[in-house]
């Protein structure tokens, strides 16, 4: 199948990938953007226990994590501008990549808002009482004592979150995006040199997701550092804390269907 | 185009002939991957020299690059390798005779290794180390030890991450219409392109994924109410 192998065509077609990261970063970063904003607002019913609400983004998450991204795409995709059709909207001449970005965003939103719910949830209910004896507002002690607590616990499963997007991005391909999994079909095809692309384009993934992990390891460093305690009750705590924490990040962990393949 | 209500339930029933393939691919992948998982993680949590680096190697990498990435990898490299070794030691084998689902099975059941080995890893840590020394201090080797006291702790308490490898894999499935098998999400493919009907057989396909992960999501449950019956507190 294809040409020989040759190791060379890996090099020469590792520029070639990195051309279209551009677009491969924009669905990551514009999703992201969409799954937060979208995450949040879905969190908030179940969080404060808002009747009808509650169900609804019940259903919702349930049915984005359990059903697969690539139907999910398919489904978008297809089926936004027939709905649409029925109140006069046309959506014939949007580009592709509007339903790529709305499909991950709504996707990535589902998982958002489980993790805000669990770290949210995971501040201590204490904390929000002593804010409130000092006489905060309830935003108050939204904004300046749990949100930055909740960050620290959700940072490990947000860099999970973020890299499984980055992951799905390589099914964008399917609607003809030429992202960097599209690219290297494209070029596979052109050359027969399909195993080199596709080293070349692991290779690229490789480095993109252990940077993101990397950078949001320092991250929940500094976001941790209010845990600092001195060396001895360190010592006496370290047991207690680590099983705490990992229970936690279970808990958290992307729920069902969060494998991020 | 027009929407066609009454057409979900045509694709609906045309597509439940797939679900085998699907399970199938799932269940394969996720078996093998458990095995490898297994041996992974004992790599890793004994620091056997050598093969330590290649598995957290094999971990990191399988991790770091998509599903598709690797099925694409295996497509297109295995039948170069094997033939290059068929013509080097002269077996009859040819990679020719591989069927196409053979490709699924293989790249998913890497796939699902490393996420196994995870799974798997974090599993094995969470049992208390006395537990193991306990096994030992009665006369147990550590390979009865492992059996009997630490590997049913360890399935309890890594049940719900396995729980969502299963169901990561039934959707990574999904993208086994890229090597020509027909799983569901290529019969839903097959049943729209031939009907012009793209939306109502995405909507039955999305359907018939959301009521198998309720159903691993349901067996799930009732497993773990069952394996952790040990567990079920007492004094203290």
């Amino acid at each position: 199948m294809g040409a020989p192998f040759d190791i060379s065509y890996v090099f020469s077609y590792l520029p070639k990938l990195l051309g279209t990261l551009g677009t491969t970063l924009l669905i990551v970063g514009c999703s992201l953007l969409a799954g937060i904003i979208v995450g949040f607002i879905v969190a908030l019913p179940r969080l404060y226990k808002v009747p009808v609400l509650k169900t609804c983004s019940e259903i919702y998450i349930s049915f984005f994590r359990g059903t697969p991204i690539l139907i999910q795409l398919f489904l978008f995709y297809y089926g936004l501008p027939e709905i649409l059709k029925l109140v006069q909207v046309d959506m014939t001449r949007t580009p592709v990549l509007v339903f790529v970005i709305l499909t991950y965003g709504l996707h990535t939103g589902a998982y958002m808002s489980e993790m805000i719910r669990a770290a949210v949830q995971a501040v201590d209910k204490g904390q929000v009482e002593a804010a409130y004896a000092t006489g905060m507002t309830g935003f108050q002690a939204f904004m300046r004592i749990v949100l930055p607590q909740a960050l620290g616990i959700a940072i490990p499963v947000f860099s999970n979150l973020v890299i499984a997007l980055l992951k799905d991005t390589s099914l964008a391909f399917t609607l003809g995006v030429m992202e960097m999994t599209g690219k290297a079909q494209t070029l596979g095809s052109l050359t027969q040199h399909f195993i080199e692309t596709y080293i070349a384009l692991a290779l690229i993934y490789l480095v993109i997701s252990f940077t993101i992990e990397k950078l949001l390891l320092v991250a929940e460093r500094r976001l941790l550092r209010h845990e600092k305690r001195s060396a001895a009750e360190k010592r006496s705590f370290k047991i207690h804390k680590n099983w705490s924490y990992r229970r936690i990040i279970a808990e958290l962990g992307p729920g069902k269907g969060g494998a991020g393949l | 185009m027009k929407l066609d209500p009454s057409f979900i339930w045509t694709a609906f029933v045309q597509i439940l002939s797939a679900i085998p393939t699907t399970l199938y691919i799932t269940v394969v992948s996720v078996l093998i991957g458990f095995v490898i998982g297994v041996a992974v993680a004992l790599i890793r949590i004994y620091r056997i020299p050598l093969l330590y680096p290649l598995a957290v190697g094999y971990v990191t990498f399988i991790r770091g690059t998509p599903m598709l990435t690797h099925l694409l990898l295996i497509y297109f490299g295995l039948p170069v390798l094997i033939d290059g070794l068929a013509v080097q030691f002269g077996w009859s084998f040819r990679s020719v005779s591989i069927p196409m689902i053979g490709f699924a099975y293989i790249s998913f059941s890497i796939t699902a290794g490393a996420y196994m080995s995870e799974v798997v890893r974090s599993g094995l840590l969470a049992v208390d180390r006395g537990q193991l020394e306990a096994a030992h201090s009665i006369g147990m080797t550590t390979p009865q030890a492992l059996r009997r006291i630490v590997f049913p702790q360890a399935l309890a308490a890594s049940l719900p991450n396995l729980s969502n490898s299963v169901i990561g894999m039934l959707h990574g499935s999904t993208l086994a219409f890229t090597v020509s098998v027909v799983d569901i999400n290529a019969k839903a493919q097959i049943v729209a392109s031939t009907n012009w009907k793209f939306f109502e057989a995405y909507l039955a396909a999305a359907l018939i994924f959301w009521g198998l992960t309720f159903l691993i999501e349901r067996a799930t449950s009732v497993i773990e109410k069952r394996i952790n019956l040990y567990n079920r507190g007492g004094v203290a």
